[in-house]
């Protein structure tokens, strides 16, 4: 009994002392840009992670020449395959608010993708598009472990309903339990 | 200060139908913890955004876990004492004692495993904050240890479901059960999301899992209680608990914005996240499903085969219908083709006849429980 309430306050006290402390945003901290030219708009896409890796999030920041002010577009995901992603509109960054962004987004899977931006302003509209964007394998354990690990409590349920279905059948067979109430 | 007061009439309820009422209720209290936090979270990354461990959301999801896991505990430990003491136990408190690690621990079923559960859901919490260290915090509901994590939070919930069950022959062991299946319907459609991971190109996956999990959940509820107004009682209360959260999700999310001094997202649909994935349809399909129980009743057919089809049924136009109330309700989604409209629709109506006949058995397992009265045929 000591032993495992010793464990429990051992794995409480792992996830506080682990966990980041509450509300600490962090800033957007771009490690590296790109330049894209929509029309008559330069676009800079900036990255907070580079080189991007599958499914790690990072902050992206795309700010056209001259700043946002009067200027409005969108955003289409090409992913390697040549699939698009529903067509997005350009919004501020939540924790830069005086860009466009995306924040803590990942990129799903490995391979070269292109971020396919239109641009509306003054000048008119323009489309442009950064092409081949690197994302490498994703880092950590396969998906198969991971979601094998996952799975466990499903297969507990099941063996449990299996076991319970069992020894319940002949009692349920045949004669109708009564209503209650 | 002496507080009592002449007079004063001793409460109605025996000594005996109270037993278990507590416990069973702060279980049930923390699994509506862990709902308002998951419902609140959901909207939050959808509005707001930024995440780290400990936003008050993932607070009320983790504290709800806990007192689940701290209140099975204790009833594990009280269990195992009275045994050891040679008093005897009450099955009506979480139903049937079974030995756990030998004969070193005695657990009702219901508490054991809503504590399980619990457990488990600590151990997968670990899990994910590992996988947000490796991989950050980009918000996705279906990744490996979320999945785990929401498993962990449906086999507490299903034995919240069996502690209540135990205690049948009580009012509240009856309205808590109701309670349990409305918190356990509430919350599958959530888990049903894991389904993205399915290849999705000839039927919609999630809506075929989540119109499955109300069908038989609702089944359920007419097996459990076995008298018109189980399935439809079971979906009112689900709907009651969708129109609060309809309102409470984007003002919880939008009260904690301005708390933490966050802005709102530029585009938000102002569509409330989890509550739009609770089937809307669900109340008039039950009430077709009552329909079908009645019928069959009056007929004098076997309650068991009925719920068979009136599964079949409610699966198909639950199946139909999500993907239709989704693009009643987001700006831009897009009604897939008829074919494919069609081929998820009778995957969920295929679905549903499993669900009615798991379903209707699963309500009769909770039945039982409960210890059976004389003549009851449970005692066979």
């Amino acid at each position: 009994m000591r032993k495992a309430l010793l464990a429990l306050a051992a794995v409480a006290g792992l996830l506080f002392a682990t966990a980041a402390p509450a509300n600490a945003y962090e800033p957007v901290n771009i490690v590296h840009t790109e330049r894209v030219q929509a029309g008559p708009y330069g676009l800079t896409v900036g990255f907070s992670t580079w080189p991007l890796k599958a499914m790690q999030s990072l902050d992206f920041t795309f700010i056209p020449d001259g700043g946002i002010e009067g200027k409005s577009g969108t955003l289409t995901m090409v992913n390697p395959e040549g699939g698009q992603n529903r067509k997005q509109p350009l919004v501020r960054h939540p924790r830069k608010l005086d860009v466009w962004g995306l924040d803590v987004r990942s990129m799903p899977r490995p391979g070269a993708w292109t971020l396919r931006f239109t641009v509306n302003g003054p000048a008119g509209s323009g489309t442009g598009e950064l092409r081949a964007l690197p994302v490498l394998e994703q880092p950590g354990p396969p998906m198969g472990v991971s979601w094998a690990i996952s799975t466990l409590p499903l297969i507990g349920l099941v063996v449990l309903v299996v076991v319970a279905w069992r020894r319940t059948r002949s009692r349920l067979r045949g004669g109708e339990l009564p209503a209650i109430g | 200060m002496d507080l009592t007061a002449s007079g004063v009439k001793t409460a109605s309820v025996a000594k005996p139908a109270r037993t278990g009422l507590l416990p069973a209720n702060v279980v049930l209290g923390g699994s509506l913890l862990s709902l308002v936090g998951l419902t609140w979270d959901i909207q939050w990354h959808s509005d707001v955004g930024p995440d780290t461990f400990f936003t008050l959301p993932h607070l009320f999801l983790y504290a709800g876990s806990a007192v689940v896991g701290l209140a099975s505990l204790a009833v594990v430990l009280l269990t195992t004492a009275a045994r050891r003491a040679g008093r005897p136990v009450d099955p009506r408190v979480g139903g049937r004692v079974v030995n756990v690690f030998g004969k070193t621990f005695a657990a009702p079923l219901g508490y054991l495993v809503s504590g399980v559960g619990a457990a488990t859901f600590l151990l997968y919490g670990l899990w994910d904050q590992w996988w947000h260290g490796l991989y950050g915090f980009d918000a996705v509901i279906d990744s490996p240890p979320h999945i785990g994590l929401l498993l962990s939070i449906t086999v507490s919930l299903i034995g919240t479901t069996a502690v209540f069950a135990a205690a049948r022959e009580h009012r509240w062991g009856r309205l808590g059960t109701l309670g349990s299946l409305t918190v356990l319907l509430t919350f599958a459609p959530v888990l049903a999301l894991g389904l993205q991971q399915v290849p999705d190109d000839y039927a919609d996956a999630v809506s075929i899992g989540q119109s499955t999990m109300a069908v038989l959940l609702v089944a359920v509820g007419a097996g459990f209680f076995r008298r018109p107004g189980g399935a439809v009682g079971t979906a009112a209360l689900v709907a009651a608990v969708q129109a609060v959260f309809w309102w409470f999700s984007p003002w919880a999310a939008q009260a904690y914005a301005e708390m933490v001094g966050l802005p709102m997202r530029d585009a938000i649909s102002g569509v409330p996240e989890m509550p739009s994935l609770t089937p809307m349809a669900l109340l008039p399909v039950a009430a077709l499903m009552e329909l079908g129980y009645l019928a069959g009743r009056r007929r004098g057919w076997r309650p068991g085969r009925v719920s068979v089809v009136v599964g079949g049924v409610a699966g198909l136009l639950i199946g139909l219908s999500l993907p239709v109330q989704r693009v009643l309700l987001y700006t831009g989604a897009h009604l897939p083709p008829a074919w494919y409209l069609t081929t998820t629709a009778v995957l969920s109506a295929a679905l549903g006849l499993l669900g009615g006949f798991a379903g209707w058995r699963f309500g009769g397992m909770l039945c039982l429980l409960a210890p059976a009265k004389k003549g009851e045929t449970a005692d066979a």
